[in-house]
């Protein structure tokens, strides 16, 4: 049971690190559009139209 | 549109026809860019993009002037500009996407991202590779169109209030799992036994956590209660407050002196459910106030004007009186002037809801906002854009709104009262216990508090309108009031305006009246081979009829009509007048109320063709249900002619006003709200906005303006009036959702606080009790949203 005593302070530095991310991504504005980052995720693998795919008629141009 | 021309393109292997050249430029860009993908997934359709040649990439070279650029963009220390874009015509996600993939490829730009809910444009680019007049071409090649973003104060306000509400909701999110997982240990020593050191390490943490909770998170209801305490106001805040801060105090020195209980789970969970509720409140409200526009917004951002040195090109801030400018056919004109040269025809929609546009020569008065239609013109600028009919207009739709019948929300009545008693009953309850047991009579006092949280009460109304809004959004209506669905649910008087909303306001033809051998298909012919030259409204009725007559010599007479050769002979098509000149046998006007234009071989008279504007299909079942559903309805409309009763008739409309002007329009609206009548509109067109916001309620048929888009309550992006009655059904099923909500709520917490007022309920039920009230509170609201799977097992 002594391990409480790490163990619980582990926990808070991970929560601690955790609510960092979070305000990190909420100031980055990630949740400004809800709609569109549920969209988000169909659009890219659908077809096949992968990153590989840009990336090469990036370089075309 | 041209007609009988093949405009097809081949998408994802099959062949598509398109409507006009500027579809087929986008569908090809498109498609051989691999972004087929838009196609499938867009969920609305866009508008109609212009067409390529009225792309006129020159407009947007002002805005690599720096003055002006400085407005919307800035330079990054690493050499990259950020340049934030205001897009028009964005409907759906699919937009986005495309819009995002498209200019991310073009050479020079580093980020793009599209915010759908303010029509944003956020790009990064390199200013070396690219200039910014580039990006606003290609996203206007793209079928958008693109202003520069004026950020307000308010908008930012809105998204600071945003982040930090986001902020302490995941920050107590957080708080609460951490709090809850040492309370299940807590709990359980409680039952089995736990030695003194390790509940003084559980209770220590649990302080630790649930501290930075109240002061980070919870901190918003202290503020709030002791801002309206100061001013003698009881806010729902202030029970609250009360009871986070007993709870906390309490718990703190349970844990300080290693006696009693503590409750710091209760007072972290509760910190949760509040902000939750209060987070999708807020939600529902910014939905609406997200997105409004400015009528000034519709004027071109560049005009060509005369200088000394010529013709030169500058931004439509620096006109200045007395300014000779320059506007193209097609082009909106962008002060009110007088015409100095030229002749033409002036659409003014804008104002009169009429699509037929007004002649203009030399010496007459044109207004900012309007569509110049036949001609080029030159005008001389008369005044500012906040002395323009348009500024005006504007102005009076923010009166409109002002003196709109405001409805005081039903939480906001009670809620002093409830918060008074909610006071006096915990206080009473302090008291009484005090006699009995001095030591139970904090806890029994803290469970009032919390057991009689206003939550459920304060969610039962954001929680319905947010569910029937997604309702009503997948149906393609946007929602925007805040309070509409529940004045549209109370709805007495459903009024229509006719063009453009009962009608699809664009002429067709109606009735061919022969007068010669011809037969009618060969005059529809020669019609739609004459009018493929026209500018002209009227022009657009034989775009259906194949173009096979091949007219030379075509002369265009603006404000009279065509002439041309075809097959030998000389044609006229036009006004009677126009035609009487060479042809004196034509008959008179025939007397049924149409827009009659007049066909003629040489001096022999052939035709003449009615046209008029075709009503919405869909326009009698609506009304009929309305009707039957027990409303009043009305036709308002600012056109004088026979069509307004005649059309009325048709439909079985009896309350019948035409030749309104929109004041006139807000006069009858205002007079039927004086009888205590709950007045719905129905509109389109700019000319429609005031009389939109001072409605109860109001809907706008999408193609409509941008600005009565954002006036009216309701937007109906398909285009589709059907909808006008089922977003009133779904008003009414909301109401009835809500007051059960409320039922449900008020009758919790009358009837717990009497059992946690006796001492039955400990905090931590109370705390779930609470939060139990509020899911049901939100699970009743989300049957609202429930019935479109049914609707997809009738047609699968």
């Amino acid at each position: 049971m002594d391990s409480l005593y790490l163990l619980i302070p582990v926990a808070l530095v991970l929560v601690a690190l955790g609510i960092k991310l979070l305000l990190w991504a909420i100031d980055n504005g990630q949740y400004e559009d809800l709609d569109k980052e549920a969209w988000r995720i169909l659009a890219e693998d659908r077809d096949g139209t992968s990153k590989k795919n840009d990336s090469q008629e990036i370089s075309d141009d | 549109m041209p007609t009988g021309v093949q405009l097809e393109i081949d998408i994802s292997g099959e062949a598509r026809s398109m409507c006009c050249p500027g579809c087929l430029a986008v569908a090809g860009m498109i498609a051989s860019n691999g972004l087929e993908n838009f196609y499938r997934q867009r969920s609305a359709y866009s508008e109609r993009p212009v067409e390529p040649e009225q792309i006129d990439t020159d407009k947007f070279l002002i805005y690599d002037q720096p003055e002006l650029a400085e407005n919307f963009s800035q330079q990054e220390t690493s050499g990259d500009v950020t340049a934030r874009l205001l897009l028009g015509g964005i409907t759906c996600a699919a937009c986005t996407w495309l819009i995002e993939q498209s200019l991310s490829r073009i050479n020079g730009v580093e980020q793009v991202a599209v915010n759908l809910q303010q029509a944003r444009l956020d790009i990064r680019f390199d200013p070396k590779r690219i200039r910014l007049s580039e990006i606003f071409a290609r996203v206007e090649a793209l079928g958008y169109r693109a202003q520069p973003f004026q950020t307000s104060a308010r908008k930012e306000q809105l998204r600071n209030e945003y982040r930090a509400d986001l902020r302490r909701l995941g920050v107590a999110g957080f708080g609460m799992m951490q709090v809850g997982m040492f309370a299940v240990a807590l709990h359980a020593g409680d039952i089995q036994g736990i030695e003194q050191q390790y509940q003084g390490l559980l209770r220590g943490f649990s302080l630790l956590v649930s501290s930075f909770i109240v002061y980070y998170s919870a901190g918003i209801f202290f503020r709030t209660a002791w801002r309206h305490l100061q001013r003698g106001a009881l806010v729902m805040d202030l029970p609250v407050a009360l009871a986070i801060g007993l709870a906390w105090l309490a718990s703190a020195w349970a844990t300080f002196t290693s006696t009693g209980q503590v409750y710091f789970d209760s007072v972290v969970m509760f910190t949760f459910f509040l902000l939750l509720g209060r987070f999708l409140e807020a939600r529902v409200r910014q939905r609406h106030a997200m997105t409004w526009f400015d009528a000034e917004n519709t004027l071109p951002d560049a005009v060509r004007v005369q200088r000394s040195n010529g013709w030169v090109t500058i931004a439509r801030s620096q006109l200045t009186q007395g300014d000779v400018a320059i506007v193209q056919a097609g082009q909106t004109i962008p002060a009110d002037a007088r015409v100095c040269r030229g002749e033409s025809a002036v659409r003014e929609d804008t104002f009169n809801g009429e699509h037929l546009p007004r002649s203009v020569t030399g010496g007459d008065t044109v207004y900012a906002g309007t569509v110049n239609v036949e001609a080029a013109l030159q005008v001389e600028v008369q005044g500012s854009y906040a002395d323009s009919r348009l500024a005006a207009l504007q102005r009076s739709v923010e009166v409109a709104e002002t003196e709109k019948p405001q409805l005081a929300k039903m939480a906001d009545r009670i809620a002093s009262w409830f918060v008074a008693g909610v006071l006096l009953i915990t206080s009473a309850t302090a008291l009484v216990w005090w006699q009995i047991a001095p030591e139970q009579a904090l806890w029994v006092s803290l469970s009032v508090l919390v057991i009689s949280c206003p939550c459920a009460l304060a969610l039962a109304t954001p929680a319905a309108l947010t569910s029937a809004a997604s309702a009503l959004r997948a149906a393609g209506v946007i929602v925007r009031g805040e309070n509409a669905l529940e004045t549209l649910s109370r709805t007495t008087h459903l009024l229509f305006d006719k063009t453009g909303t009962l009608t699809q306001g664009t002429l067709a033809i109606h009735n061919v009246q022969l007068l010669s051998k011809h037969s009618e298909f060969e005059v529809l012919q020669l019609c739609a081979g004459l009018q493929y030259w026209s500018n002209h409204p009227v022009g657009g009725a034989f775009a259906t009829v194949e173009n096979a007559a091949h007219f030379t010599n075509v002369d265009y007479r603006v404000g009279a009509g065509l002439e041309g050769d075809c097959g030998g002979q000389s044609y006229r098509m036009g006004s009677e007048q126009f035609c009487r000149q060479v042809c004196s046998d034509l008959p008179p006007l025939p007397e049924a109320p149409f827009y009659w234009v007049a066909l003629c071989q040489g001096n022999t008279p052939i035709a003449w063709v009615g046209l008029s504007d075709q009503l919405r299909a869909e326009a009698p079942r609506v009304i009929a249900q309305a009707r039957d559903g027990g409303l009043q309805v009305g036709l308002l409309t600012g056109d004088s002619s026979p069509q307004g009763p005649l059309l009325a008739r048709e439909l079985g409309i009896e309350n019948v006003h035409v030749g309104l002007e929109p004041q006139q329009k807000m006069l009858k609206v205002q007079q039927l709200q004086s009888e205590h009548a709950v007045v719905a509109m129905v509109g389109d067109g700019l000319n429609d906005a005031p009389v939109l916001s001072l409605a109860d309620s109001s809907f706008a048929v999408a193609g409509a303006t941008d600005l009565a888009r954002t006036q009216a309550d309701f937007v109906l992006v398909g285009g589709n009036l059907a909808a006008v009655t089922e977003t009133w059904k779904k008003a009414i099923a909301c109401r009835r959702i809500i007051l059960q909500n409320f039922a449900w709520a008020l009758g919790y917490n009358l009837s717990a606080i009497p059992l946690a007022a006796s001492g039955h309920v400990p905090p931590w039920a109370a705390a779930i009790g609470m939060s139990i009230s509020s899911l049901l509170v939100v699970a009743n609201s989300l049957r609202l949203n429930r019935h479109k799977p049914n609707f997809k097992e009738r047609h699968g």
